[in-house]
């Protein structure tokens, strides 16, 4: 046992985001345990963390998920601080929760300091087709207009439950492969050139 | 054994002591006994976990503090390993108000300051133990405030008023509910009170402790004070003191160098951290050179931006150094944009560096004045460069004349004023257009820049005049006569053509202004600009039809006859001459039609000009007249051709065309009698069916004041044609009618014979004869004129026959016989072209013979019978078919 932790598999942090009811922790728990939870119950904030094999590698998944409720608006700044990757749920029955995506992109982007921070726009409850409120269309408009995929999920038949966390996970890999090379090829070169743009932020 | 028990979920990852927490895994067993052990943060938490499934269970934090990982034991699978960690914090346990006996870190409690005001987390429990009712009717604040000045009903607060608190919370409360309420209170204080005994004796060791540790601290400091006496921090300080002093002299050399490294790191510092602004010159001349005027922009907003209202003197030197060479820039971007040519865009892109660069001049207007100025600079210089090649051109023109006098060389070159109105066109189709784009996006302000009052006035006098330079230009080279005489000194006209020269090149011409002006109309020019051209291209037209018409007439004047009768068609006894006289006007026709007459874009048509209108009908009377005059002159021309042609008349017996005598005379040209009535026939087919044709034709073109012209015309011809008919009647009639008396007497003849008549006289023969040959000739030109012209000498050939019979003074039996036998003979023959006036002649003429009896007409009608059957050839001849 302690010899296998001496090779720790790769961590990735996965943060769901989203308005309240959306259905973060029903995809989590799916993703998880492959357990549908009827009852609503509102998350504070729960953590999450399984060893899964992408792309025949051994990673680990750190899933933190975390509260919808406008309660919680205060310390979403301090969980965003530590997520590598974000998945960005609303509901497609409830306007409302995808117009509040935007807020939180715009929270996470001013968190993080980064345009292209790994991130997935995900519609849920797609199973709803009929209480559909949000269109394919009106949704993939805004996913095009961040530079960010979208799909569309139910957690309830766990239709692309898999695909939402393997695809950002397969971008947080690539991103951190990149962040590896330029920081062996330049690192000391780009801690300069942030430096730079920091000072120059204070004048 | 199975599988030792690993957490991988916590639902929630934080709380404060008591929290329920869903705890979730693999292998926690397959039944709730399995379950024996569950510790979070450490805590032993199996009392209250709760089994759920092999992967949840449900728990309770206890008191735990900080993170730390949740393990679960289960019989079969061991101690287990956690992925997550949970996060313990006390919060509702230990408040600001509650004793604790162990240290309470407050600052995280003071970040949930925020939260710990909402009501769910801080909801004060009531102090009489009272549910809180809620009552609609609750008295509001400022009425409290009112009854109780000065205080109010917070329990916390200096000022808490009872009655306040119990108007403002227990309003409808029962007196005994209350009474109920205070016994709570009472009992609670005391609880309190006890609580703070119970207390004490439950942390009665570690008071005793502290108690016991503050008396060993009094004893010592007693003892120390006996032995160093009432005041022993003087001396210490002193020692402390003395020693700072020892350290410092130790330290004061490495201190100030390392001051200095400091300082010289904080320069290093600020250089760095400068170095955009210091590198800026560099890099502005490095993108200057390279033309990224965008960058250099870009980066001198930065710094001006940054560092315009700094005080520090080294960046002020910069921030100059940085401005000298955005003001080179400034200067060098200004002589581009009135470098001409440059397209607009180049120079939209320079104005909008000069406007990012707050240069000092007015970059959008003085690009529009230096564009209007290079295209009057441009005009200038095409003007003066044909001017010159003109000169050349006609001083060589002299010198070849004079050389080659006879041999004139038709040098094919264009002549240099069409040239220069083909460049001047082309020049403005080509700069114009671009002054006022310039222009319009100055004025809409996509230029950015501000407008000044008073430019839009002098823009539009901009337009104006290069429009109206552009065409007094043109007015100056090909129509002068169209200028003012100032104007025509300021613009200098070029040498003018010849008509014909001109004419080649005028519908060419004309092309290349409406190019131009299809681009201007293009550009939605304001109509005051427009028209200008437009009044120049009518005048253009104008002269162009009227060069065209002229040149027509001329070619009419110089028509000539070919005397090759056609017979083709309907028109018979033509020759070309009107045909050509046609082709030409259809010709002239098609190509004013094509250049001048038809109305492109935004052009009137001709015709409703009056004074295009008038010159028209002139135009068209002229060449109406030029073929008046040719035809005239062709009647008319017997001296020439006289001499060739001496005896024109028929001689009188044998009747055969002279012409034909001459083997010698040229065989071209026919007879004159023939000459006359090819053009008397060319004449009435013109005056019939040409004019018509051509009427016709100006009225398809659009022309419809030429019935004037027309009629006039039509008019001149029949007086021609009537002239050359008396001519030829003359020429023709005379001698025919002059040869019956002498031959009717030749011989001696008298009517008083006495031999009974066998035939006709020889006198009547020869008359037949002779009309047979006038009627040949006729025909051999066209049959048409057979009618006017023979009725005509049938006529006077009855009158001299009346005549002569009425001077016979008498008639003999037989000589009655004779003369009514040849009467009678010639009114047979001459019967189908026989006038009433003819007719009426014969008559008389048969009144003045005695009446015959009987049997002497019996003879007359032998005769006649006889006659008939040996003239029948000349019978046929005399016949209408």
């Amino acid at each position: 046992m302690a010899k296998k932790l001496a090779v720790q598999p790769s961590l990735h942090k996965v943060i769901m985001v989203g308005s309240g009811g959306v259905g973060k922790s029903a995809l989590t728990l799916q993703f998880m345990y492959d357990e549908f939870v009827e009852d609503y119950e509102p998350t504070k904030a729960d953590s999450y963390r399984k060893k899964i094999l992408l792309d025949g590698e051994d990673v680990q998944i750190d899933i933190l998920d975390t509260a919808g409720q406008e309660d919680y608006a205060a310390i979403r700044d301090n969980y965003f601080r530590s997520g590598e990757g974000f998945l960005c749920i609303f509901s497609i029955t409830e306007d409302e929760s995808f117009q509040a995506t935007q807020e939180f992109r715009e929270q996470i982007l001013r968190v993080k300091n980064d345009e292209n921070i790994p991130f997935l726009l995900v519609g849920n409850k797609c199973d709803l087709e009929d209480k559909r409120k949000v269109s394919l269309q009106e949704a993939n408009d805004r996913a095009k207009q961040w530079g960010v995929p979208y799909v569309e999920t139910s957690a309830k038949t766990r239709e692309h439950v898999d695909k939402v966390f393997y695809d950002l996970m397969r971008e947080i890999r690539a991103r951190k492969m990149d962040e590896n090379k330029t920081n062996n090829g330049r690192g000391k070169d780009k801690s300069k050139k942030k430096k730079h743009c920091c000072l120059f932020m204070c004048c | 054994m199975a599988p030792p028990p690993i957490v991988t979920g916590l639902s929630p990852n934080e709380g404060a002591p008591g929290t329920r927490i869903k705890i979730r895994g693999e292998n926690f067993g397959s039944q709730p006994g399995d379950l024996i052990g569950l510790t979070i943060c450490g805590m032993d938490c199996l009392l209250t976990a709760e089994w759920k499934s092999p992967n949840k269970i449900i728990a309770i934090s206890g008191p735990i503090k900080g993170k730390g990982d949740v393990i679960v034991t289960t019989k079969y699978g061991g101690t287990g390993t956690c992925n997550v960690t949970f996060r313990g914090y006390h919060l509702a346990t230990i408040g600001p108000m509650k004793e604790s006996a162990v240290w309470v870190e407050e600052t995280p409690m003071y970040s949930w300051g925020r939260h710990s005001l909402s009501p769910s987390s801080f909801q004060q429990e009531d102090p009489l133990g009272l549910s809180v009712e809620e009552t609609e009717n609750k008295i509001s604040e400022e009425e409290l405030q009112n009854y109780f000045p000065g205080k109010c009903g917070d329990i916390g607060s200096q000022n808490f008023s009872p009655a306040w608190f119990l108007l403002e919370n227990h309003q409808a409360t029962s007196f005994n509910d209350i009474k109920a309420g205070l016994v709570y209170l009472t009992r609670k204080v005391h609880s309190q009170k006890e609580g703070q005994l119970s207390f004490l004796k439950a942390n009665l060791n570690s008071i005793m402790d502290q108690i016991d540790t503050l008396m060993n601290l009094r004893e010592r400091y007693e003892k120390d004070l006996s032995v160093f006496g009432s005041t022993p921090t003087i001396k210490l300080e002193r020692a402390i003191k003395e020693s700072e002093r020892e350290a410092r002299k130790l330290f004061d050399d490495v201190l100030s160098r390392k001051d200095r490294a400091e300082k010289t790191r904080n320069a290093l510092n600020v250089l760095q951290r400068y170095k955009f602004l210091f590198c800026l010159p560099c890099v502005i001349e490095k993108n200057i050179k390279k033309g990224e005027y965008d960058i250099v922009i870009n980066d001198y907003m930065r710094v001006k931006n940054l560092f315009d209202k700094t005080e520090v003197p080294i960046f002020r030197e910069a921030l100059n150094e940085v401005e000298k060479r955005i003001v080179e820039l400034q200067n060098k971007l200004h002589t581009d944009l009135q470098t001409m040519p440059i397209t607009v865009d180049q120079q939209k892109r320079l104005i909008r560096y000069l406007v990012n660069l707050d240069c000092p001049f007015d970059a959008a207007w003085d690009a529009i004045k230096s564009r209007w100025e290079y295209i009057n600079k441009k005009f200038k210089e095409i003007y003066n460069f044909h001017k010159n090649t003109d000169k050349l051109e006609s001083s060589k023109k002299q010198n070849s004349a004079s050389k080659y006098s006879k041999l004139q060389i038709e040098v094919i070159s264009v002549p240099a004023c069409i040239n220069f109105t083909d460049e001047i066109c082309a020049v403005t189709s080509e700069l114009f257009p671009d002054l006022w784009k310039i222009g319009q996006a100055y004025f809409s302000g996509e230029l950015q820049v501000k407008i000044e009052a008073g430019r839009q006035v002098e823009y539009k006098h901009m337009v104006l005049t290069a429009i109206d330079s552009y065409s007094k230009y043109i007015r100056a080279s090909i129509i002068p006569n169209t200028l003012d005489k100032s104007d025509r000194t300021q613009y200098g006209s070029l040498s003018s053509l010849e008509r014909d020269e001109i004419s080649l090149y005028l519908p060419e011409l004309l092309r290349s202004v409406r190019s131009t002006y299809s681009t201007l109309i293009q550009l939605d020019l304001p109509n005051e600009a427009l028209d200008i051209v437009s009044a120049l291209l009518v005048d253009l037209r104008i002269h162009c039809m009227s060069i065209l018409f002229q040149q027509t007439t001329e070619q009419i004047k110089h028509l000539s006859e070919n005397w090759k009768i056609s017979f083709s068609g309907k028109y018979t006894g033509v020759t070309e001459l009107p045909l050509k006289f046609l082709r030409l006007i259809e010709d002239v026709i098609q190509i004013v039609k094509e250049s001048a007459l038809s109305a492109e874009q935004r052009e009137t048509t001709l015709l409703d000009n009056v004074s295009a209108q008038k010159e028209l009908e002139k135009q068209i009377d002229n060449i109406l007249s030029a073929f008046y005059m040719v035809l005239n002159n062709l009647s008319s021309t017997e001296d020439f051709e006289d001499c060739d042609d001496n005896s024109p008349v028929v001689s009188q017996l044998i009747g055969t065309p002279v012409g034909s005598q001459k083997p010698d005379v040229i065989h071209d040209i026919p007879t004159w009698e023939h000459r006359l009535l090819i053009t008397l026939s060319n004449c009435i087919f013109t005056k019939n069916t040409i004019l018509n044709d051509i009427a016709t034709k100006f009225r398809e073109t659009g022309f419809s004041s030429v019935d004037t012209p027309i009629g006039v015309n039509r008019n001149k011809l029949e007086m021609l044609e009537k002239s050359i008919l008396d001519r030829y009647l003359e020429q023709k009639s005379d001698p025919l009618v002059g040869t019956i008396e002498p031959s009717m007497y030749l011989g001696r003849f008298d009517w008083d014979i006495n031999v009974p008549p066998t035939d006709i006289r020889p006198y009547a023969k020869e008359c037949i004869n002779n009309l047979i040959n006038v009627h040949s000739e006729i025909n051999n030109i066209s049959t048409n004129l057979l009618d006017t012209i023979l009725v005509k000498i049938v006529e006077t050939i009855a009158e001299e026959l009346y005549r002569l019979m009425s001077c016979v003074q008498k008639f003999s039996k037989e000589g009655a016989q004779q003369a009514k036998v040849d009467i009678e003979a010639l009114q047979e023959m001459f019967k189908d072209y026989m006038s009433d006036n003819a007719h009426g002649h014969f008559k008389e003429a048969l009144t003045h013979i005695p009446v015959l009896d009987g049997a002497q007409m019996t003879l007359v009608q032998d005769i006649l019978k006889q006659c008939r059957a040996r003239m029948r050839t000349q019978i046929i001849c005399l016949r209408k078919h």
